[in-house]
């Protein structure tokens, strides 16, 4: 087992390597320059000489390779960088902004997992009959609105015309708790919408798979009663496919909730990464990249390793 | 079993519960308070630097310069009481008696320090290049600032009246610039809002009105105006034009309005067709304006077939109204003229991430088709196309901007072509007259002759097309009705209504 984990993080070190390497090769190819973007706000010119001077402050008139190493050196020590547009560490920034986004992909998981698992043993127990159909309609609806459609026609509706709640924004937490909740449910529960659809396929699905299995009509045949034989022996069989999708959704939720934050005025980490992006804020997209790339691996790594403790067969492969 | 029913009564319990959920911390609309929606969070309020419209409000909250614009756009006195003129290259501001934030006063040396540090060759201020026509500043007296230019300079009221030229202490760091202006900030969290406080010292009596503001940022237009409907903000900036009728016809709320910002073409003229005024002519003469208007701002504008002098400025020329007006008939002539009767293929630079880029884009696109032009159109992020444009990638392309003030002069970083190459004006295409007429007008001081000498620049305008104008665009604040005294100063103006916090109240 120790060999196995150790195999998986070496594996996973080498992903996040890889991963932050492309994307500095990748931001700084595409064309845009951050020093003249600096100095062109709001539609004016940019003096040529300005902008090597704050090339030269910012050192990106250094080679490529050697902002590189120095980018990587800055990493070995733990040094994320500041932002180049306003000097402002990264790191800041993203102790600031990571719990936010972290609390929403968590607080969507939840009410995902929360409404889609029941629901899908549910339809899966009903195949064929009225509540799986009205079930699985639902879901295929689910899945085919986009979050920011799902998004406007919440802001729309509740707070443009009812004006129940505010249109978006952020309080923490301490300042004023059922704020907090409030504005944090809006986008978690538009999350929740795609998120609890694709949960209740695959649980449908893979109770749908187990149901017919030996084990499943040997109990029936020992006369369990069939909650128990539901709880104990489907369910808990079914968890792991759900539990697999559910991980590779949410870490993909890390860096993607970018549509949702910008309908809600929510101050996430995605919303963060698209604006440095825009801005060519170099040493912001790598931290902000870096971070999620490296709680995503860790995520799968988790969820590797969790095979390889059920699946002794794994620990060999 | 028990079954969980959900029915109409427990539906309406829900919903009657919900606006307990609503707390009053983060409300609009308490007298004295104001919450403003603005259209991004700035990413610098450094004093001098340009950091974008956004930056521009937030900096009129905090600061003051020697002068501000007076609604028809001429400036007006702020830290400076009054200002006469020595001669053609002296200017003499008398200052009155004024605090900054940290409670010092106001001096004409804090006034020369200030034009120093902008006019230093290592900053980075936006009017580093006019404050280094300055041949010196003496400080005769703590209230007496007398500017010595190195040539006549008819519009330095004006460049003093800029949001890029306050007044600042020289006690202020670089994280905290220490101003003169009716608010100060007391708290901001980056990328989301900045907190301001009335200064109880500020130098006009009675004002600010308002005892706190806050600033808070909604990137998404549609989210603004919702923010506006449902209290949560006063007053917001940037109204969507596709808003703007409901905004009108909506009793709670007013809408305020002016044709400001301007869209235009720019041509690179270091390679055929664009070297060729008549084939710059030829695309001017080939836009449908109204249909700009229409399909890009939603009739929220008007169309501008001349160089964007407005028509309430004293330097508007009605003749040249229709300048560029269109007639696909001289359209395909000229461009047979200049040898492309057979029709020719270009690519238009634009940017897919501003609709009104797109959207004027592909309307031009269509117009141009008609004349035998096949247009590709290139539609990067705003990022890439700045670079694009800096660099001179690109055949024309589309831009929008506003001047610098009301002044023709204002007009200068859009159609001089002897400044450096520059993604807001056309690349690498000279424009010897125009740059000499711009000359011309700085030095004179005699109104009659500089209206003169900008009639004679836009009729060569017109002729060289370096610029070609589109539409005029509609530039408004949306605010609810018990908002008072903030008005939206007129066109080229309209990013210094900011100056318009400090008597603007709310009940």
């Amino acid at each position: 087992m120790a060999g196995y984990a150790l195999r998986r993080l070496a594996v996973a070190l080498l992903l996040v390597w890889l991963v932050t390497s492309l994307v500095f090769l990748v931001i700084h190819l595409i064309p845009g320059d951050p020093a003249e973007l600096l100095l062109a706000q709001g539609g004016v010119s940019a003096d040529p000489a300005m902008v090597a001077a704050l090339h030269a402050k910012l050192g990106l008139d250094q080679p490529l390779w050697v902002q590189y190493r120095d980018y990587l050196a800055g990493l070995a020590h733990g040094d994320f960088g500041s932002s180049m547009v306003d000097d402002h560490p990264v790191s800041e920034e993203i102790a600031l902004r990571l719990p936010r986004t972290l609390e929403l992909v968590g607080v969507a998981g939840f009410i995902a997992v929360l409404l889609g698992l029941p629901s899908g043993a549910m339809a899966a127990l009903t195949a064929g009959r009225w509540p799986d159909q009205a079930l699985s309609t639902a879901a295929g609806l689910a899945l085919s609105v986009p979050v920011f459609v799902v998004g406007t026609l919440v802001v729309l509706v509740l707070a443009q015309e009812l004006h129940l709640v505010p249109a978006g924004g952020y309080v923490p937490l301490a300042r004023d708790p059922g704020r907090h909740l409030l504005l944090l449910l809006m986008p978690a529960g538009t999350i929740a919408v795609g998120l609890t659809a694709t949960l209740f396929r695959v649980s449908r699905s893979a109770v749908l798979e187990i149901l017919p299995r030996e084990h499943v009509r040997a109990a029936q045949a020992r006369g369990l009663a069939p909650r128990t034989i539901i709880f104990r022996h489907v369910l808990r069989n079914a968890l792991m496919p759900v539990i697999t999708v559910l991980a590779l959704h949410l870490g993909g939720l890390l860096g993607g909730t970018v549509l949702v934050e910008y309908v809600f005025n929510y101050p996430g980490l995605s919303g963060t990464l698209v604006d440095a992006v825009s801005a060519r804020d170099y040493p912001e997209v790598m931290a902000i990249v870096l971070v999620i790339s490296v709680l995503v691996v860790l995520l799968n790594l988790v969820i590797d390793l969790c095979y390889g403790l059920i699946d002794p067969r794994l620990r060999y492969g | 079993m028990t079954k969980f029913i959900l029915d109409r009564r427990a539906l309406l319990a829900g919903a009657a519960a919900l606006p307990f959920l609503r707390s009053h911390s983060a409300r609009a609309s308490t007298p004295g308070n104001m919450v403003f929606g603005l259209s991004s969070y700035p990413p610098t309020i450094e004093p001098w630097a340009n950091g974008g419209t956004a930056s521009a409000t937030v900096k009129l909250m905090i600061h003051r310069g020697l002068t501000s614009f007076a609604a028809d756009g001429s400036a007006q006195g702020e830290l400076a009481e009054s200002w006469t003129r020595e001669g053609d290259r002296i200017w003499v501001f008398k200052l009155r008696a004024a605090k900054f934030h940290n409670g010092d006063p106001v001096t004409a040396e804090d006034v020369k320090w200030s034009f120093e540090q902008i006019g230093d060759p290592a900053s980075t201020a936006y009017f580093r290049a006019e404050m280094q026509r300055i041949d010196k500043i003496e400080t005769p007296d703590a209230r007496t600032v007398r500017i010595v230019t190195k040539e006549p300079l008819v519009t330095l009221p004006l460049w003093l009246a800029s949001f890029h030229m306050p007044v600042i202490s020289p006690k202020s760091t670089k994280a905290l610039a220490i101003g003169a202006g009716p608010f100060v900030i007391t708290g901001q969290e980056r990328g989301v809002s900045i907190d301001l406080a009335r200064f109880d010292d500020y130098y006009k009596p009675g004002l600010p009105k308002l005892k706190t503001l806050r600033a808070v940022a909604y990137a998404d237009e549609n989210l603004r105006v919702a923010a506006l409907h449902s209290g949560d903000v006063d007053l917001i900036e940037y109204v969507p034009w596709q808003a703007m009728d409901e905004i009108a016809a909506d009793p709670a709320l007013k809408l305020d309005t002016t044709d400001g910002p301007f869209m235009y073409l720019v041509f690179n003229g270091s390679k055929p067709p664009f070297n060729d005024a008549r084939v710059r002519r030829a695309v001017a003469h080939a836009i449908k304006r109204e249909d700009l208007v229409k399909g890009a701002f939603f009739g929220r504008g008007s169309g501008l077939a001349h160089l964007p002098i407005p028509e309430s400025s004293p330097f508007y020329n009605p003749e040249f109204k229709n300048g560029w007006n269109y007639d696909p008939a001289l359209a395909k002539r000229l461009l047979a003229e200049a040898g492309f009767g057979s029709g020719l293929s270009v690519t238009l630079l634009s940017t897919a991430q501003y609709g009104m880029h797109k959207d004027t884009a592909e309307i031009v696109q269509q117009h141009l088709a008609e004349i035998g032009m096949t247009v590709t159109l290139s539609l990067p992020d705003w990022a890439t196309r700045v670079a694009l444009g800096n660099r001179g990638q690109y055949d024309f392309s589309v831009m929008g901007n506003t001047a610098d003030n009301n002044d023709p002069d204002g007009l200068a970083s859009a159609i001089d072509g002897s400044l450096p190459p520059a993604y807001v004006r056309s690349f690498n295409l000279p424009t010897p007259k125009i740059t000499e007429l711009l000359q011309l007008g700085r030095v004179t001081f005699d109104e009659a002759k500089r209206k003169a000498i900008y009639h004679e620049m836009e009729k060569v305008a017109i002729e060289e097309a370096p610029f070609v104008g589109l539409t005029w665009r509609s530039q408004g604040y949306a605010m609810r009705k018990g908002v008072t005294g903030f008005t939206n100063l007129p066109g080229a103006l309209t990013f210094f209504t900011g100056e318009t916090f400090e008597t603007t109240a709310t009940s």
